[in-house]
């Protein structure tokens, strides 16, 4: 048994829309860990609760029961308050678009976590990331005027610029092209492989998850 | 087709409420003060008047009249009523204040009875009410001769003229008392009897003149009635149009934002088949159906106001009609109606533009339209306004000139609403330069989402604007007024000099040897001056409590008389030398002023006696025993004269109030709107760590740069309006205005409490947005 860590895990997580005839589970008691310093992809098709799973691990959807927890600190415990500083501080969000505020610059976009938390900008590790996802000459563009792809790689900066315990991907390249999708998800691997992050990627596309150190597979509302 | 488009409506009852109410509350203050000016009218034209007398005749002796009918003569004579305070009452003319008691319709009695011998009296009941006195008490009232007498009040009554000219007497005496006082007189003989024109006929014959019948008298009344009602009409409608001008602002930016929401709505019906024509349509008869839901929930909520608003007058004792006529229900419709669909107009044909395609994508936002030809309007209006107002900005105007000067101000300012999208640009770029270097996130969020769209900014910012800049002008053309005078008067008299005066203005010199001190006495009157009639001021004393050159033994003139220092000067036969030329204006001179009192001409009255270094309180103890009399001090004086204009500025205020309202609603509107727009956005902000306190700060704080924008323009644009109107209506250099301060501050104060009352609402939505909802990718 090696001693890998979790960096985000959940215990007997149930979540369950409806109620009545209606009721569906989304999640059925899903235990699921989530190790430091790799790249998790989840897979499965639609439906079957994939982001669910990932919305409640995150602290973005409140479980109907079970535990999650961001490192030692335990989710289900936490009110509103302590959950956003939580994201802000912990936790990287890429989307699968509808990632940057549009009334913001890149530059903006990318440190906006910092700013909300009234911490000061790491000018060398911030110009390392924005090196790393080669958008030096568009940190002054406003969303509008960046490319969907270049989009994403601003998201993935601002996921990174905390250094959080972990950065929650949904479905990160659903929106890209071919080319724009392998520039991603190379830059994610990098994050992995370089600065040791801890990446969790929800995806339905296989070769996104071939990037992956380690697959897991829900259908149902359960882990298979 | 409509039915799609009328149950996407449904499906969002949000934004179809907020337009709603946009448009009832335009149409119901416009309705309101169409409601509130009817009913004036009618109250004017019907109230008050009598129907018991036949015919009136102008007679000073009744014993004829009475072989023809029963005949009741009217007296009218001085009286006066002593306040609380020892001083007279105002607001009325004590030479007619006091009439005879008589069972005619003339008195309406509110309670007690009415006066039945010497020693009591009926009072109105306004004069009762301010001076303190109700049935049972005693009152002191003072005579023409300066003696005064306590009488015993018995009754309190209303009074109904019959004829347009009658004066409001305020204390009834019994009919033997009030002959005396009135030299034994009458003011006029009414006449009773079932047949008017048989008595007129009769009385002519007997050789009376002036004799008037009931109905020749009631139907002068009306016309002189409905002319009243035509102006107090027009005044209110002329804020009743600024409500509606605010009003189409609200209303037309909430529809265009309302439109915009719905782009992949329409674009998916353009998909599925539905040609442009058919989305323009539907748009549009969309715009009437909830045009004509807001017109008749704002129709009924304006006949609502108004019915408020005239029961609250009537609880101040007015007698006042509630009248409703259909006019005023189909403006409020037309407005309604109207000012919906042609908002809806322009979104509509954008709407009908979106190409299908926008359906499957998420991110399709409507072009912008572009500014150019409504900025380039925009400049010339104010080009042309600010021309005309500068080719007329000399002092000595004639009205067409005037006229002119005033319609290019307002022609500026149209000038100024057209180039509002480039002036908020303008001025909230540079701000946002600021913010986003050293401000925090919720300020640059904030400040940048103002000026998203600055043409919805603008439109939102442009109803406040129109609010304030009218409030604003007033309050400089009020300030100015306030300023000239209270300089003039300050040129005139020293600081510490004290003023006796009548409490009604003008007075007898009999108080002049009563004056402690170094008195000066001041007359105005008539007289030949030069061989023409003018006007000459006496002054007596030794002038040390006035700051003004005094005549010396000889005369003063003002410079437009043409004579100089040296010339001679013949006032009312005697010839005097100029010892000097005035320019300014004055409050104590007027015409020739002369120092002799021997040239007091037949009509003269005493303005005032100006006490230097003067004992405030020996001089109020030589005046206790004379309520005519008032002792007053150089800012009093100042206020006496400034009081009514607050007050009516305050009436102006009021009335504009309500289209600041209806502007701080499209605040809201605006703010809820692009909350519902920003929906994903604002979920992101909160997924990457925005807590819900933040995100209502950032929508808060951009309310209050919306707010404070338009309160900023509104104010500039109402001290240079204003500046233009007292140029125009004072002869005064444009620039020589003065900044009313208060209504300044209070103003740009009260636009930071808009924006952020006008944001609780949006703040706290955009606060509970669900993050998960809000970035859900469908």
């Amino acid at each position: 048994m090696t001693t890998k860590k979790a960096a985000a895990r959940a215990v007997e997580l149930t979540k369950i829309y409806g109620e009545g005839d209606a009721r569906v589970a989304a999640l059925d008691c899903v235990d699921v860990q989530f190790y430091q310093g790799e790249l998790t992809a989840i897979m499965g098709p639609s439906g079957s609760g994939k982001s669910t799973l990932m919305h409640c691990v995150a602290g973005l959807d409140k479980a109907t029961a079970g535990r999650t927890w961001i490192g030692d600190t335990e989710l289900t415990k936490l009110g509103d308050d302590a959950l956003t500083a939580l994201r802000r501080d912990r936790v990287g969000f890429v989307f699968q678009a509808f990632n940057l505020l549009p009334t913001l610059t890149a530059w903006e976009n990318i440190v906006l976590p910092l700013d909300l938390a009234g911490k000061r900008v790491d000018r060398a590790f911030a110009d390392t990331i924005v090196n790393a996802v080669g958008l030096g000459d568009r940190l002054k563009h406003r969303p509008s005027q960046l490319s969907g792809g270049q989009q994403q790689r601003v998201a993935c900066a601002r996921a990174l610029i905390t250094r959080p315990d972990v950065i929650f991907a949904d479905e990160p390249t659903g929106a890209l092209d071919s080319q724009s999708s392998k520039e991603l998800l190379d830059f994610l691997r990098r994050s992995v492989d370089e600065l040791g992050q801890t990446v969790v990627m929800v995806t339905h596309d296989p070769t996104a998850a071939s990037y992956a150190d380690r697959i897991i597979k829900l259908a149902d509302g359960r882990v298979l | 087709m409509l039915r799609a488009v009328l149950r996407d409506l449904r499906a969002h009852p949000g934004r179809v409420s907020m337009t709603l109410v946009a448009i009832v509350l335009g149409v119901g203050f416009v309705v309101a003060t169409w409601v509130v000016s009817d009913s004036a009218a009618a109250t004017i034209v019907s109230g008050q008047t009598r129907a018991d007398f036949a015919v009136i005749v102008r007679t000073k002796d009744p014993a004829p009249l009475a072989s023809i009918a029963r005949a009741e003569g009217v007296v009218f004579g001085h009286s006066a009523v002593v306040k609380s305070d020892g001083k007279l009452g105002t607001g009325y003319f004590p030479e007619m204040a006091g009439t005879d008691w008589d069972a005619s319709d003339r008195f309406h009695l509110i309670g007690g009875r009415g006066p039945e011998k010497a020693g009591e009296v009926a009072l109105e009941e306004r004069t009762a009410k301010d001076a303190g006195h109700g049935v049972g008490s005693s009152v002191r009232l003072l005579r023409q001769d300066g003696t005064s007498e306590t009488v015993t009040v018995v009754g309190i009554y209303t009074y109904r003229t019959a004829a347009a000219d009658e004066p409001m007497p305020v204390v009834a005496y019994d009919e033997a008392t009030a002959l005396r006082l009135a030299g034994g007189s009458f003011a006029w003989v009414e006449l009773f009897g079932a047949d008017p024109d048989a008595i007129a006929a009769q009385a002519k014959a007997k050789g009376f003149e002036d004799v008037k019948t009931r109905q020749q008298i009631a139907d002068e009344r009306a016309k002189e009635a409905s002319q009243e009602a035509q102006i107090a009409r027009n005044f209110l409608l002329v804020f009743a149009g600024v409500a509606l001008m605010v009003g189409m602002f609200v209303i037309a930016n909430t529809f265009t934002m309302l439109v915009a929401q719905r782009t992949r709505y329409f674009a998916l019906l353009r998909a599925v088949g539905a040609k442009r024509r058919q989305v323009r349509r539907a748009i549009l008869a969309e715009a009437a159906v909830i045009g004509l839901i807001g017109a008749t929930v704002g129709a009924a909520l304006g006949v609502g106001l108004g019915w408020v608003a005239m029961t609250l007058l009537r609880s101040t004792g007015e007698t006042v009609i509630f009248a409703v006529s259909p006019l005023a229900i189909l403006v409020g419709y037309l407005v309604g109606l109207v000012v919906t669909v042609v908002a809806a107009y322009g979104s509509a044909r954008r709407g009908a533009a979106v190409p299908p395609v926008a359906a499957l994508g998420t991110d399709y936002a409507l072009p912008r339209r572009s500014l150019v030809i409504r900025t380039v309007l925009g400049f010339l209006a104010l080009g042309g306004g600010t021309t005309m107002v500068l080719l007329t900005s000399h002092t000595d105007l004639s009205d067409w000139q005037r006229v002119v000067g005033m319609a290019g101000a307002l022609l500026g300012c149209v000038g100024l609403l057209l180039l509002a999208p480039l002036l908020a640009s303008a001025v909230l770029i540079p701000l946002s330069r600021v913010v986003s270097q050293r401000g925090s996130v919720v300020a640059r969020v904030a400040v940048r989402n103002s000026i998203r769209d600055p043409r919805r900014t603008a439109a939102t910012a442009s109803a406040l604007m129109i609010g304030l800049a009218l409030v604003t002008a007033f309050a400089t053309v009020g300030e100015s007024l306030s300023d000239t005078f209270s300089r003039v008067v300050k040129a005139d008299i020293r600081a510490e000099t004290l003023v006796v005066r009548g409490v009604n203005g003008p007075t007898q010199d009999d108080i002049v040897p009563k004056v402690p001190g170094d008195a000066t006495a001041v007359y105005h009157g008539w007289g030949e001056v030069d061989g023409r009639d003018r006007s000459i001021t006496v002054v007596r004393g030794n002038g040390k409590g006035l700051a003004r050159e005094l005549p010396r033994g000889g005369a003063l003139v003002r410079e437009q008389f043409g004579k100089k220092v040296g010339d001679t000067v013949t006032v009312m036969g005697k010839t005097l030398r100029i010892n000097g030329v005035y320019v300014d204006e004055s409050f104590l001179y007027n015409g020739v002023v002369v120092d002799d009192p021997a040239l007091l001409g037949e009509h003269s009255y005493l303005d005032g006696v100006y006490v230097a270094d003067a004992d405030r309180r020996a001089l109020d103890a030589a005046f206790a025993e004379r309520p005519d009399i008032i002792v007053m001090d150089r800012e009093q004086l100042i206020m006496e004269f400034i009081g009514p204009l607050q007050l009516a500025l305050g009436i102006v205020y009021a009335l504009l109030g309500a289209a600041v309202l209806i502007a701080v609603f499209g605040v809201v509107n605006t703010l809820a709107l692009s909350v519902l727009e920003r929906t994903r956005e604002i979920g992101v902000f909160r997924a990457v760590g925005a807590s819900r306190g933040l995100v209502r700060r950032a929508i808060r704080r951009e309310s209050v740069v919306i707010a404070t924008y338009g309160g900023l323009l509104g104010v500039g644009i109402g001290v240079l309006l204003g500046g233009v109107m007292q140029h125009v209506i004072l002869s005064q250099p444009i620039f020589s205005m003065a900044v009313p301060l208060p209504v300044v501050a209070g103003a740009l104060g009260g636009m930071v409490v808009v924006g952020v009352l006008a944001a609780l609402w949006p703040a706290r939505r955009a606060a509970r947005t669900d993050v998960l909802a809000a970035i859900a990718t469908t």
